[in-house]
């Protein structure tokens, strides 16, 4: 945890039409994370934690307000730079792993470095870093079918952190998973977050998983509850008080 | 048992409504049937539509004597003399006039093909009024017969339907001599149907062919007996021929065309591996994109049969209805459709394209057996989903 | 890894699939590139008939004999190059079934007109000094397994010899190849003088004069010029080039050209459809996995090109196994007996290769596009929801 800010929500809003109806999943929601956080975001289902993940993923735009990365408003990027930005910067790990299944677990951990210019032999490196990191070298030329759940699930952690990316974001990682394969890959995050520095934003419903995180923020009808009291939320009077100093 | 059939049913009556869904791959293994079934067809059509004209123009009590080796009228040359000697031979029918024979000639004249209107050899057979007593499905209906020894001309029906050039009273120049076109006969669609005929005197005029002939016909004492000719014909070293009867002779004639519908057959057979090919993936398609449906009716409780006969059920209907379709489509583009191509003497014979009630049920049963086929394995692999598939979140 | 072994990968993952496709594909090309040799064949008696070669044969029609003194007389004619003459002898080796065409002619005259045959010197004074002598065509000579020197008895459908006999015993003097593989050489050149002597009906009577014109300009005026020199006599004549002749010829086989178009083009769009649904279906299967891809970063572009890659690459793989099959179907059907009289020429040539090559790319690209579209446009957020 430091005290450089990474990611900057200010007064983001999203709605969405159903026919006449408009409905606002929230409204000028404002977060700050810092450079080394793990913050955690519970809710109950419909909360809009998902589509908050995904905005700041640069997978999906805010209805208003904006989303600063270090200063850089992500929200008004291109779908080409989004995805440069993305191979950059961002690692997703998902509920269900979404691993391909044709490609064995070193090759589906190769993918992001397609994005890269590499060589070969560089490749080979950062697969098996990521892969011995994860604990599963001796399983690098199984295909999913072949991994249990978990080892899926480090599969994709080690896919997600091969390129190094500065943020990793998480959508109900251990959703899918038994208490004690869960357990472990939350370790697995523990240690990319206090070991290596990585900034991790996760969406659970689990408050199991979510003691794993050094941040939790509670997200409900679209306004952020202070579960921690080294939250880094600031609030609604606080924001007023930085703009007119 | 009556709870197994209730259960077949309902499953069938799933597949055929939840069909909409999988519109356009249901769709394509229909019109891939369809065409399949349609190229066989028209094939059939074409192969029937010949075979029909040449089967009703041989006889079997008609026997035709060319000269040894000459396989066709055209090609063949008996002189006069050899003419007269084997007409006297036994195994012939005789009437109050003599022997029932007729001596022919058999050129070729141009004429101008109404579709194309390209240059097509048309036969041009001379013969007297006693060939006429040879060929029962022949009688004359505009204008008249040609007069013995004069420069006429009567054509098949045929010629007048497909070819430009000898309409009734026209005149026909040939080789600097008028010819005028006097009648019109019917031959029952046999392959005379498509011929010019004159008197065989003005023809050899015409053609300089002196006293000589090409074809002798005879009636036979005894249908299909050939035997007293040929050994009067061994015997005489001075004749030197070949006798088959007139239907065998017209059948060997066809043979040429028959390799083309051959070819025909073959490709609508590989047509069918590749509908067979969309039909599988079709179905297989749908058995997986249906798998966690069947996986959940089994876990309920339904047998597996069940989801097999949906399947299959599924498949044929498919089939059918594109061999259906097919069949509509040649029967409405092509069926009666006359046509002319070139016979074994490098002239035309006109025919139909005949799609009769048999050509129709060969079609759908080829589109049945591809929807069989092509519904088997998938539908055994419905049957066989495990259950569990049910409770599996997709992934 | 690269695009390459993602594409590879995703076209085998579902094996069953990449079967069926491929063989639907395969059947396509394979109907393709036989049909296609076919109606090659067919045209290509046409194609390659010589722009300066006409034909002179009898108006009533060309089995119709002309008198052997319009040789002299049409080489008087302005504009006319080189005349021979050629008559139709019927002939069979063996089985009077199976046609051995051959041609009586006026040996050198003939040769001279018919440039495209090429045949040794030696061979050709052979030929030139021995009456009883023949040549045959590469292609008849390589199927009867004839060499030169061979004495073979030629018989005829048509003609017998005064002895009774219709047998003629020839020797081979020579093997004529041809200056283009497709130009036919089927056939065999006998002496005109050698045959009209012997056979029975005598007369000098030719069937037919292929002429050359000394400028392919000047083939209307000559044809004109000699029909016309013709004109009311019992023999009148009808002249055109070699081409419109063959042209003519096949016509009377009758729309066979335009069935064999109508079929390949039925199964060709067949196919399209069927492997065309495939492709699609397979792609909105994989909804999810596309969206990961954009997730991971990899830029709709790229995507693009990946799933584009994938149908270019399946018809390239089914489309060439189905020439290669169509291949061995041609070699075989060009050695059917009853076939190879009325195409003689059949060969899968380069360009039916070429054009198949460009039709596998349509078939691919057409099959792709739509799918790789989609996935291009694809919301991952849509992606998801969905999933």
């Amino acid at each position: 945890m430091t005290d450089e800010i990474l990611f900057q929500l200010k007064s983001v809003s999203k709605k969405f039409t159903r026919g006449k109806e408009t409905i606002s999943i929230f409204e000028d929601l404002n977060l700050i994370i810092n450079k080394g956080d793990f913050v955690s975001i519970m809710g109950p289902s419909g909360s809009g934690k998902t589509t908050l993940l995904n905005m700041l993923g640069g997978v999906d735009k805010p209805t208003n307000g904006s989303i600063l990365f270090d200063s850089h408003p992500i929200e008004k990027l291109t779908e080409g730079q989004l995805s440069k930005w993305r191979a950059a910067h961002v690692g997703f790990i998902f509920q269900f792993y979404n691993l391909m299944p044709m490609l064995n677990a070193e090759k589906n951990v190769e993918l992001p470095l397609m994005l890269k210019k590499l060589s070969s032999k560089q490749r080979k490196n950062s697969v098996n870093t990521a892969l011995k990191l994860v604990g599963l070298a001796d399983r690098s030329k199984h295909l999913p079918k072949e991994l249990s759940g978990g080892q899926q699930q480090r599969v994709a952690i080690a896919r997600a952190i091969v390129s190094d990316p500065d943020l990793l974001f998480c959508d109900e990682p251990t959703g899918d998973l038994d208490r004690a394969t869960a357990t472990e890959i939350l370790e697995t995050l523990q240690l990319l977050n206090k070991d290596f520095g990585k900034t991790i934003v996760m969406v659970t419903h689990d408050p199991e998983a979510a003691k794993f995180a050094s941040t939790c923020l509670h997200l409900d009808k679209g306004i952020f509850e202070q579960q921690n009291s080294t939250t880094q939320e600031v609030t609604k009077e606080e924001s007023e008080k930085e703009h007119s100093s | 048992m009556n709870s197994l059939i209730k259960q077949i049913l309902a499953v069938i009556g799933m597949n055929i409504r939840s069909l909409p869904q999988r519109f356009w791959t249901s769709l394509t293994t229909m019109l891939s049937i369809a065409v399949v079934v349609g190229v066989l067809l028209a094939f059939l059509a074409m192969s029937d539509g010949f075979d029909k004209t040449l089967n009703s123009s041989g006889a079997d009590d008609v026997a035709v004597i060319l000269n040894a080796g000459s396989q066709a009228e055209l090609n063949s040359g008996l002189s006069g003399e050899v003419v007269k000697i084997v007409t006297d031979a036994p195994g012939i029918a005789k009437n109050e006039n003599g022997p029932i024979t007729s001596p022919e000639l058999y050129v070729i004249v141009d004429g101008i093909k109404k579709t194309s209107l390209t240059e097509v050899n048309l036969p041009l057979r001379g013969l007297s009024l006693n060939g006429l007593k040879l060929r029962n499905n022949v009688k004359i209906i505009q204008g008249r017969m040609f007069q013995p020894g004069k420069n006429e001309l009567v054509v098949g029906a045929s010629i007048l339907d497909q070819f430009n050039g000898f309409d009734l009273g026209r005149q026909v120049s040939l080789g600097g001599v008028t010819w005028t076109v006097v009648g019109v006969f019917d031959a029952a669609g046999s392959v005379f149907a498509s011929e010019i005929w004159a008197d065989y005197r003005a023809v050899q005029t015409q053609f300089n062919r002196g006293n000589s002939f090409q074809v002798v016909r005879v009636k036979l004492e005894t249908a299909g007996d050939l035997s007293k000719i040929e050994a009067f014909i061994k015997a005489d070293p001075r004749l030197s021929m070949d006798v088959t009867t007139e239907s065998e002779y017209f059948s060997e004639q066809s043979s040429g065309v028959a390799v083309l519908m051959g070819l025909g057959w073959g490709m609508a057979i590989f047509m069918a591996f590749g509908a067979l090919a969309g039909a599988l993936n079709t179905m297989y398609t749908s058995v997986a994109a249906r798998s966690v449906e069947i996986a959940t009716l089994r876990a309920i409780g339904f047998k597996g049969i069940a989801a097999f006969c949906g399947t299959m059920v599924e498949s044929v209907v498919l089939a059918f209805i594109g061999g259906v379709l097919g069949t509509l489509a040649v029967f409405v583009l092509f069926d009666g459709i006359t046509t002319s191509t070139m016979g074994a003497s490098f002239s035309q014979i006109v025919f139909s394209f005949d799609l009769s009630a048999s050509a129709f049920i060969t079609g759908i049963q080829f589109a049945l057996i591809i929807g069989l086929v092509g519904g088997f394995f998938p539908a055994w692999r419905a049957s066989r989903i495990p259950v569990v598939v049910a409770f599996t979140a997709s992934t | 890894m690269n695009n390459a072994y993602l594409v590879f990968k995703n076209l085998t993952r579902n094996k069953l699939r990449l079967f069926l496709n491929s063989f639907a594909i395969l059947i396509a090309f394979l109907l393709f590139g036989f049909l296609g040799s076919l109606q090659n064949a067919f045209d290509s008696g046409v194609e390659l008939s010589a722009d300066d070669r006409l034909m002179v044969v009898n108006k009533i029609n060309f089995t119709q004999p002309l008198p052997i003194a319009y040789v002299n007389k049409i080489k008087a004619i302005e504009g006319v190059k080189d005349v021979t003459h050629a008559n139709w002898f019927g002939g069979y080796y063996q089985d009077p079934r199976q046609q051995a065409m051959t041609f009586a002619v006026d040996a050198e005259s003939y040769l001279r007109v018919y440039d495209n045959l090429v045949l040794d010197e030696k061979s050709q004074k052979d030929w030139l000094s021995n009456q009883q002598g023949m040549i045959v065509g590469e292609r008849m000579a390589t199927s009867y397994g004839w060499s030169v020197g061979d004495r073979i008895p030629l018989s005829s459908n048509i003609f017998s010899q005064t002895n009774g006999s219709n047998t003629w015993d020839l020797t081979i003097s020579g093997i004529f190849k041809p200056s283009n593989p497709q130009t036919d050489t089927n056939f065999i050149l006998i002496h005109y003088k050698y045959f009209n002597e012997t056979q029975k009906w005598g007369g000098n009577r030719i069937g037919w004069l292929p002429i050359t014109t000394l400028d392919p300009s000047l083939n209307q005026s000559v044809a004109d010029a000699i029909d016309k020199q013709f004109a009311n006599s019992s023999a009148e004549t009808e002249t055109s080039t070699e081409s419109q002749f063959n042209k003519a010829f096949l016509e009377q086989l009758g729309d066979i050209g335009f069935i064999i178009s109508g079929v390949v083009v039925a199964g060709f769009f067949t196919i399209l459809l069927v492997v065309g649904t495939s492709m699609a279906q397979n792609v909105s299967e994989r909804t999810g996995e596309i969206a990961v891809l954009k997730t991971l970063g990899f830029t709709s572009k790229r995507i693009f090109g990946l799933i584009l890659s994938e149908s270019l690459l399946l018809a390239l793989f089914g489309g060439l196994l189905g020439l290669f099959f169509a291949g061995f179907f041609v070699t075989g059907a060009s050695q059917e007996p009853q076939l190879k009289n009325i195409l003689p020429n059949l060969i899968m040539s380069q360009d039916i290769v070429l054009r198949s090559l460009a039709y596998m790319l349509i078939l691919g690209f057409v099959t792709g596009f739509i799918p790789a579209w989609r996935a291009m446009q694809l919301n991952i957020i849509d992606a998801f929801n969905k999933n």
